[in-house]
């Protein structure tokens, strides 16, 4: 087991090493310059040719990508071209609200997807089924910017019950903490509760169809025993599955989240970085989801062997 | 624990934060700017957030009223000598860096030095002075070639990259590289460990800044640190900042949507107004290098056609207090403004324009027009001129991108075949057209021009007659001159201005009208 994660580990290396030339690639070769957004519009081009010659933007594109690469190997993720800032400082100022936006939607989402994927299994065909259902086709359908508007409008802006943006560091209070993220959290978890529940339901239901689950309630075992301890177990594999895949779907959605409510995260880092073409952050940043979203297969493959002692490594 | 006791723990965890915002809240202002606040070096950049910061953290030695009249600031005053070729400045007593060092001669001589090294109005000054110097600790000689009469308006400029005085220590850095210190000795200290690039940046009041007496206006005056505290909050999403601002959760929004205008009127607690006195003018940038538009007939063709009130409407909407046509390369109510050469700008006839392109030989020829799609009021008017270019009957190829993508394609001198351009679009702060000196985009000198390489050499030598030109009687004749020229070479198309109203709560005192964005001296009542 501990070769295997030793194995898995070591191999990131090769893949980060091949996200990095491909962002790196696909950046330089892409259309943009931020010398041009630095110069800003009372600039001749003649200008704008200095300041790419100042920040090292006219060298070939080996020279840049081998000078990234030495500072990779020695952990230095570069400077912000704009803000003069080093890229791991800019991304430790918002990591914080990323991961906890990220944890909240995943416990938030896990909680309610999938009691209503087991619940909708158990009453297949009934009318609590096609409400689930109908919930998770509003979940899938519906972008998550609108979700974002509507609950802002009606929570913050009509019932004031709580604020419309920002975020609160867990430091400065857990009232403030929660109140900040709560909106966020529906609106990016809609479309995540929408999957698991799906999911769950339909293991659930090929679950519920096998022999010892018909041997569980010949025993005389109680319902919730039955869907909570054998059935749900049992069908724990796939979902996991589906809430791992589904980060990357999170990572995708918070950054539209974030702007949505104004969060100070690494969604709208990205974003801003985009706009401006400030490479380097976005270089950073793409490599940092990369290796999480690596991560998190790892750990998804290893709760495997929690929820089915079959499997072995 | 009881549930009771539970639930009113709970309900105090949650309220007292709360409690103790609001007694934050009114010593502290919190703003939406218009834009992320990247670079805090206003030299290195021209970004407007930048300016806007650096008036706040930095202060200009002479500033300008609402008459265009120059008003000493840290300076003293100054004294003319030589005939106009020697200017001697004296500085105010008791002004100090934030780090308690008092502000010096030698500090003003470095500032103005790196300064010039990037500024268009600056390189003429660097161009025709002798030499620079500190005299004493107070007091700065700067020695002309020959009269130049622009010298004080130069270093008053208020828009694009103003001459801001910092240490001399850190105005010795290169013009081309970021300065990594932002000590300055203006009316509030930048927090940096508070700022969050994307996010916040915060100020605090700086005690040690001594206004002058006179009361503001633009950017001289008093500058007064009324809030004790100042937090930029950068929300990039107008409807949340929107909401915000309704909800109380911030104090003033720099440039909302114009969408967004009516709902924010219709709340009691907000007031909408024009803080820009001047406002914003749209561009319509053509490419002179390539055609069709490098015949000048193709492009006078195209402004006959021109329509302001389309373009102004398709930003503003349906509200004509929000605009004003202005047939003009510059600035409405500015000095040299005229109509002298404009009459093709005011002709608005589609049919007219059609008949003149079909006689100056289009040919159907590809016009890529660049479209920044992520800018609302570039994207507006951009849509209008791709609207026109069809009905005109011409080959259009319309390339929708981001801004970002826009200045890089729009530096590329090469034929459309191969990455060029035909027409962009692009906006204007209003001072930003006040005369020759700050209009970088009527600049005529081919390969050196601004994007669309016009050339001109008629325009160029009155542009330099312009600099030398004794008296504003004199500036005004030459400038008429400039621009009956430009309306037969075209360097672009003038479309016009539009206001971009502010928002803030009715609590907000003290906003000052400028056409440059002014934080200081506003404050909040409780």
């Amino acid at each position: 087991m501990l070769a295997y994660v030793a194995r898995r580990i070591l191999s990131t290396i090769p893949v980060m090493l091949v996200v990095a030339f491909v962002v790196f690639s696909m950046l330089i070769l892409s259309p943009g310059d931020p010398a041009a957004v630095i110069a800003g519009d009372q600039a001749t081009p003649e200008d704008v040719e200095r300041i790419r010659a100042a920040l090292g933007l006219d060298r070939p594109f080996f020279v840049q990508f081998a000078e990234f690469l030495w500072r990779l190997l020695h952990f230095d993720l570069g400077t912000s071209i704009f803000t003069n800032l080093p890229v791991s400082h800019m991304i430790a100022q918002r990591i914080e609200p990323t991961v906890a936006l990220m944890v909240f939607t995943i416990v938030l989402s896990v909680a309610i997807a999938v009691p209503l994927g087991v619940i909708a299994a158990w009453k297949a065909g009934s009318w609590i089924d096609r409400g689930v259902m109908i919930f998770a086709v509003f979940g899938f359908s519906v972008p998550v910017f609108v979700v974002g508007y509507l609950l802002a409008y009606i929570f913050a802006l009509e019932l004031d019950w709580l604020p419309v943006q920002g975020y609160t560091p867990i430091a400065q209070g857990f009232g403030p903490f929660v109140e900040n993220l709560v909106l966020p959290s529906i609106a990016l978890g809609s479309v995540y509760i929408a999957l698991i529940a799906r999911i769950t339901r339909a293991t659930m239901l090929e679950v519920l169809a096998q022999d010892y689950i018909r041997t569980a309630k010949a025993k005389g075992l109680g319902t919730r025993d039955v869907l909570f301890l054998h059935a749900l177990k049992n069908a724990a594999v796939p979902i996991s599955t589906v809430v791992g895949i589904g980060i990357a779907l999170l990572i995708g959605g918070a950054v539209v989240t974030e702007s949505v409510f104004a969060i100070p995260g690494l969604g709208r880092l990205t974003v801003d970085a985009i706009l401006r073409r400030d490479y380097p952050v976005i270089q950073g940043v793409v490599l940092l989801f990369s290796f999480v979203y690596v991560l998190v297969n790892l750990l998804i493959d290893l709760l495997y062997t929690v929820f089915d002692p079959r499997i072995r490594y | 624990m009881r549930r009771r006791t539970f639930i009113a723990t709970a309900a105090a965890t949650f309220a007292a934060p709360r409690v103790h915002g609001q007694a934050t809240a009114t010593r502290t202002l919190r703003i939406v700017p218009q834009a992320n606040l990247t670079s805090l070096d206003p030299v290195w950049t021209t970004a407007t957030i930048t300016r806007t910061h650096s008036y706040l953290v930095y202060d200009t030695i002479l500033g300008v009223d609402a008459n265009f009249q120059v008003k000493p600031q840290l300076a003293d005053g100054w004294q003319i000598e030589d005939d106009g070729r020697t200017y001697i400045f004296t500085l105010r007593e008791g002004q100090r860096f934030h780090n308690g060092e008092p502000v010096l001669a030698r500090d003003c001589v470095a500032s103005i030095r790196r300064w010039w090294a990037r500024d268009g109005f600056g390189q003429e000054v660097a161009k025709r002075h002798d030499s620079i110097e500190a005299l004493d600790d107070r007091r700065f000689r700067i020695r002309l070639k020959r009269p130049f009469s622009h010298l004080l308006a130069a270093l008053a400029k208020p828009n694009a990259s103003p001459c801001f005085v910092m240490p001399e220590s850190v105005a010795s850095t290169s013009a081309d590289q970021q300065i990594t210190s932002w000590i300055g000795s203006g009316p509030y200290r930048f927090l940096r460990d508070e700022w969050v690039p994307g996010s916040r940046a915060a100020y605090a009041r700086f005690e040690g800044y001594v206004p002058r007496r006179e009361e503001p206006e633009w950017t001289s005056g008093a500058k007064r640190a009324n809030a004790e505290r100042m937090e930029w909050h950068i929300i990039s999403d107008p409807a949340t900042a929107g909401a915000a601002l309704q909800s109380g959760e911030v104090d003033f929004w720099e440039i909302p949507l114009h969408d967004l205008l009516p709902v924010l009127r219709r709340n009691r607690n907000i007031i909408v107004e024009n803080r820009d006195t001047i406002g914003t003018v749209g561009m319509l940038r053509l490419n002179h290098l390539h055609p069709p538009f490098d015949n000048p007939e193709i492009r006078r063709a195209l402004l006959l056609a021109i329509n302001q009130e389309d373009y102004l409407k398709a930003v503003v909407g349906d509200h004509p207090e929000m605009f004003n046509a202005s047939y003009s390369y510059w600035t409405l109510g500015g000095p040299m403004h005229t109509e002298a050469g404009a009459d093709a700008l005011k002709v608005r006839s589609v049919e007219r324009a059609k008949e003149a392109l079909a006689k100056a030989g289009y040919r159907g020829e590809r016009v890529v027009q660049l479209h920044a799609s992520d800018f609302p009021t570039i994207a507006a008017q951009s849509l209008v001129t791709a609207d026109l270019l069809r009905r005109l009957g011409m080959n259009l190829d319309f390339v929708a991108a981001d801004w970002g993508t826009v200045v890089q394609r729009r530096a590329s001198r090469e034929p459309i075949e191969r990455g060029g351009w035909n027409v962009f679009h692009t906006t204007w702060a209003g001072p930003d057209w006040m005369d020759p000196a700050a209009a970088v985009g009527m600049r005529t000198n081919g390969p050196n021009a601004w994007f669309g390489w016009p050339t001109s050499e008629k325009i160029e030598a009155l542009r330099e007659q312009w600099f030398d030109a004794p008296n504003l009687a004199e500036q005004k004749r030459i400038a008429t001159a400039i621009q009956v020229e430009a309306f037969q070479v075209v360097p672009h198309v003038p479309l016009g201005h539009f206001l971009s109203p502010s928002a803030w709560r009715s609590n907000v005192t003290g906003v000052l009208r400028s056409p440059v964005v002014l934080f200081y001296n506003m404050g909040k009542s409780a």
